[in-house]
């Protein structure tokens, strides 16, 4: 896959803003910082991470850590019940739509992305796709559909009271991705 | 139920202001918001895709439904194919017992409802909790859903706050933001300690048993992904053949539901996915996941009968409840049972909770046939709904409407009856072009309106007096009056005779027709509407003719369904053919024929168009009637909002229904009066006699209803 192009990026991003997400680019080398900056915006005190490789080489939890944030990387479920962040990386994305797709079975990925307050998601830019019929396209020609497949589109919302529109029921109250520049 | 106990209903869903307010404001609005959703996206091509996807489902239902089972085994899930939902209920019951669940966490379950799963394990001892904002606080309100994607649109915020105080012990302030805070608070508490999820499905894929749920809140990721035991529950309709199938669906329900391009999220489950089993020890494990289809004998039944297995490409978005007239004004709790609302929702009603209730409610359909063209599965709703209405005649026959129809299918009695009327209104008409109080047959409709003459000299009798100096004509069209044009508005069907003479053709009238069809039709009496059918085509004559032409889309409509009350090859379905492809409405014939001209006195005025159901949403015409106008010399035409929602008037359903025929009327006086329009042109003389009655029961008399025939004939100097 090939490096996100900045077009494609503006494009995620734009849609993920129309859905109350908020997004930002990181190299690498900079993603720790990146997650940890939005954290410490928003007075995020402790966040659960579920760490994977990429995660590892951009420093997620050592940033996290440097910031003043506790981190908590095993006990999710438990933790999760108390903790108000969560951090984890995803498969792919969506750029017509803002879309972040959980593509696996890991529980503690689908935990931390469904109880924390303040989600980040996590993206490689390489894998997200242009359209969502790419997104079907790409998964229908998985040799075995994922346990889990979750497409997480901005921070959850409701109009049921009234018709007016609220950000924030059950999951979490904000969202945000970051797209890190991979080759 | 009798008729006046719905009627109560109707009255007490009209009553309430919460309602009125946010249904009328979500309806209202949501049109443009849909239309926006779906920006770069061909909706036409994307509910075809849908289509294809689920009849394909449908037809091969035995294939698929095998192949789900083993495919979701095979990834470690449970599944059971109950043949009713009795026997899914006690499976579940089974289950719930040996795993020895205490606290269940549900999310969004139709099926659910089918099966009075909260009633049955309630009972059971067991803690059942709606998570979903809306379902919750209908539960605890102890009512149904009045929506089936929003489904406590009936409550505003004090009365949610009020609930949540009941429930929490707490005081709730009537604040949106708080109350969804609340509702997250409690609920976090349930989803954490329940033993079992339950879902709902959109989709069920067949080739790699995984099922889909789509949801705002995040309620349905929750079940899904905290408590050790799943259990999703659907029917056998929501089977798709594969992976890549189930796409075209999610393209259509978040735009169709709730205008959005997509919800907040969609989840997949292909079998048992892991799970922590302790959260202290922090064990994971595979989930126990257990899938119920329901294939029970209702959901047979929509497959065993050809007129109504395309409700198994129904996407349960909700659209036709958000564009329907009537389901704005009174909501799901009429319109609707405990489970399903709305026009897909009677027709679920009628195959899956109660036929009775079906019965009751398919009446409040006014056949507009706005539903139809927002359908993410492309049903023919309104037709479907006919036929459950077709059936209920014939199962009870209702003896005043069947005098009623009986009389009109009568020629002769009925025109009998009308010339009577003529006379027999007089004390009552008192010299003013509208009456209050109607005598005989009439009696009873005015809410909101006033009611117009019956014409001292029916327009048969008019006819011959009419000269036509055509030379060298074109050609000869028959003109078929329908009731209003012959007994009422006997103008209107001479000014399509000056217009078609004036533009080369000659027109004769065939003096033994008789009344359409189309008020027996939409009460459901088949048997009127084909001996009616019967008289025209023998009256018509229509082989003799180049076209035959009518001013009421209504009639026109009905002259073209003829040929489906016979039976193809029969010497009279041959002849229906014919009638029915020769009839064409005024203003599209007459634009056909060569009609649109810059034409006209000069003089100015200010015109309006109201689209009539039968004439945009059946005959499919929209442009002609504006072009005749637009070129009329001296004509500014403007546009009114909703320019083609129903007036309300829906044939004889103003007379069955006046409290919803009234306010939707209202509406549209509105949205006339808004306009600042001289003239309302119409093409329908029902909805002239709707439009012009609401106008003078306000007192407006500086707004005019003319028929687009009459408009031309005016500016054109031909009266």
């Amino acid at each position: 896959m090939n490096k996100i192009t900045d077009e494609l990026y503006e494009r995620f991003k734009t849609n993920l803003e129309s859905v109350n997400g908020t997004c930002v680019r990181a190299s690498k080398a900079d993603l720790g910082k990146a997650v940890a900056g939005i954290f410490t915006e928003a007075g995020i005190p402790d966040a659960c991470v579920v760490e994977t490789p990429l995660m590892k080489e951009g420093g997620v939890i050592e940033a996290l850590e440097s910031a003043g944030i506790r981190v908590c990387t095993d006990h999710i479920r438990l933790n999760a019940e108390t903790v108000k962040g969560g951090v984890s990386e995803n498969q792919y994305g969506i750029a017509d739509l803002g879309t972040l797709v959980q593509g696996r079975d890991v529980i503690d990925e689908r935990i931390v992305a469904t109880m924390s307050e303040y989600y980040i998601g996590i993206v490689k830019g390489s894998t997200i796709v242009p359209e969502y019929d790419d997104m079907f396209d790409l998964l229908s020609a998985l040799p075995e559909i994922p346990g889990f497949v979750g497409f997480i589109s901005g921070p959850s919302r409701t109009a049921d009271i009234e018709c007016v529109s609220t950000v924030g029921v059950h999951g979490p109250l904000r969202l945000a991705a970051v797209v890190v520049d991979d080759e | 139920m009798s008729s006046e106990e719905l009627k109560q209903e109707i009255r007490s869903a009209l009553d309430n202001t919460t309602l009125a307010r946010t249904l009328g404001t979500f309806c209202k609005t949501y049109p443009a918001r849909r239309e926006n959703s779906y920006k770069g996206v061909d909706f036409e091509a994307v509910r075809e895709q849908i289509k294809t996807v689920k009849s394909y489902a449908a037809d091969h239902v035995d294939e698929l439904l095998p192949q789900f089972v083993e495919n979701c085994e095979k990834r470690g899930g449970h599944v059971f194919v109950a043949k009713s939902t009795e026997e899914a209920m006690e499976y579940i019951r089974q289950v719930v017992k040996e795993k020895g669940v205490k606290s269940i966490v549900k999310s969004k379950s139709m099926a659910s409802e089918e099966l009075h799963f909260n009633k049955t394990l309630t009972e059971d001892g067991v803690l059942v909790q709606e998570t979903d904002l809306g379902e919750f606080i209908i539960a605890l309100e102890g009512n149904t859903p009045v929506h089936m994607v929003m489904p406590a649109l009936h409550l505003n915020k004090e009365e949610v706050a009020d609930l949540f105080t009941d429930y929490t012990k707490e005081k709730n302030e009537p604040i949106i933001a708080e109350e969804v805070k609340t509702a997250r608070k409690v609920m976090r508490e349930r989803f954490i300690k329940a033993d079992m999820g339950v879902s709902g499905a959109n989709v069920a894929v067949a080739e790699t048993g995984t099922v889909f749920t789509m949801t705002n809140e995040g309620n349905g990721r929750m079940v899904g992904t905290l408590p050790k035991i799943h259990l999703y529950i659907f029917g056998i309709e929501k089977l798709v053949k594969s992976f890549s199938d189930a796409r075209h669906i999610f393209k259509a329900l978040p735009r169709n539901g709730t205008a959005q391009r997509i919800t907040a999220y969609i989840s997949m489950y292909t079998g048992a996915t892991e799970v922590v089993t302790d959260k202290e020890a922090d064990t994971k494990e595979k989930k126990e996941f257990y899938a119920v289809i329901l294939d029970d004998p209702g959901r047979r039944q929509i497959l065993a009968e050809p007129e109504f297995r395309q409700i198994f490409d129904c996407i349960r978005c909700g659209a036709c409840l958000d564009v329907c007239p009537a389901f704005a004004l009174v909501g799901g709790h009429v319109f609707g049972s405990k489970v399903y609302t709305g026009g897909i929702g009677t027709l679920l009603t009628h195959f899956l909770v109660s036929p009775e209730r079906a019965d009751e409610i398919q009446g409040i359909c006014l056949q507009c046939g706005r539903c139809k063209e927002v359908c993410g599965g492309g049903l023919q709703i309104p037709e479907m709904i006919m036929k459950i209405r077709e059936k209920d005649m014939e199962n009870h026959p209702n003896a005043v409407k069947k005098f009623a129809l009986d009389a009109v299918t009568d020629r002769k009695l009925f025109h009998s009856l009308l010339r009577i009327a003529a006379v027999a209104q007089e004390p009552f008409a008192k010299g003013q072009p509208f009456i209050r109080h109607l005598p005989m047959f009439l009696s009873g409709l005015t809410e909101g309106r006033s009611l117009p003459n019956v014409a001292q000299v029916p327009f048969r009798d008019i006819f011959p007096t009419i000269r036509q100096n055509v030379p060298n004509p074109k050609g000869t069209i028959a003109i078929f009056t329908g009731c209003l044009l012959d007994f009422v508005y006997t103008d209107i069907a001479r000014d399509v005779i000056l217009d078609l003479n004036s533009i080369g053709y000659l027109v004769d009238m065939p003096m033994g027709q008789a009344c359409c069809g189309c008020p027996a039709s939409n009460m459901g009496d088949v048997e009127n509407a084909r001996k009616e059918a019967e008289i025209n085509i023998e009256a018509m004559n229509a082989e003799k003719y180049d076209y035959i032409v009518s001013a009421c889309p209504s009639c026109t409509h009905q002259l073209r369904q003829y040929p489906k009350f016979f039976e193809e090859g029969t010497p009279m379905h041959e002849r229906a053919v014919t009638l029915a492809e020769k009839s064409f409405d005024f203003c599209k014939l007459f634009y056909d024929l060569g009609g649109c001209a810059d034409e006209g006195d000069g003089k100015d005025v200010t015109v309006t168009y109201h689209d009539s159901c039968h004439l945009c949403r059946s005959l499919h015409v929209t442009n002609e009637q504006r072009e005749l106008l637009k070129h009329t010399k001296g004509v500014e035409f403007v546009e009114m909002e909703d320019h083609d929602n129903c007036c309300g008037f829906g044939g004889s359903y103003s007379v069955l229904y006046p409290e919803i025929s009234a306010p939707i009327l209202e509406k549209k006086i509105g949205n006339i009066m808004n306009t600042s329009a001289d003239v309302v042109a119409v093409d329908c003389p029902g909805c002239l006699m709707q439009i012009q009655g609401g106008l003078d029961a306000h007192g407006v008399e500086n707004i005019k209803v003319k028929h687009t025939a009459t408009i031309l004939a005016e500016k054109r100097g031909l009266i």
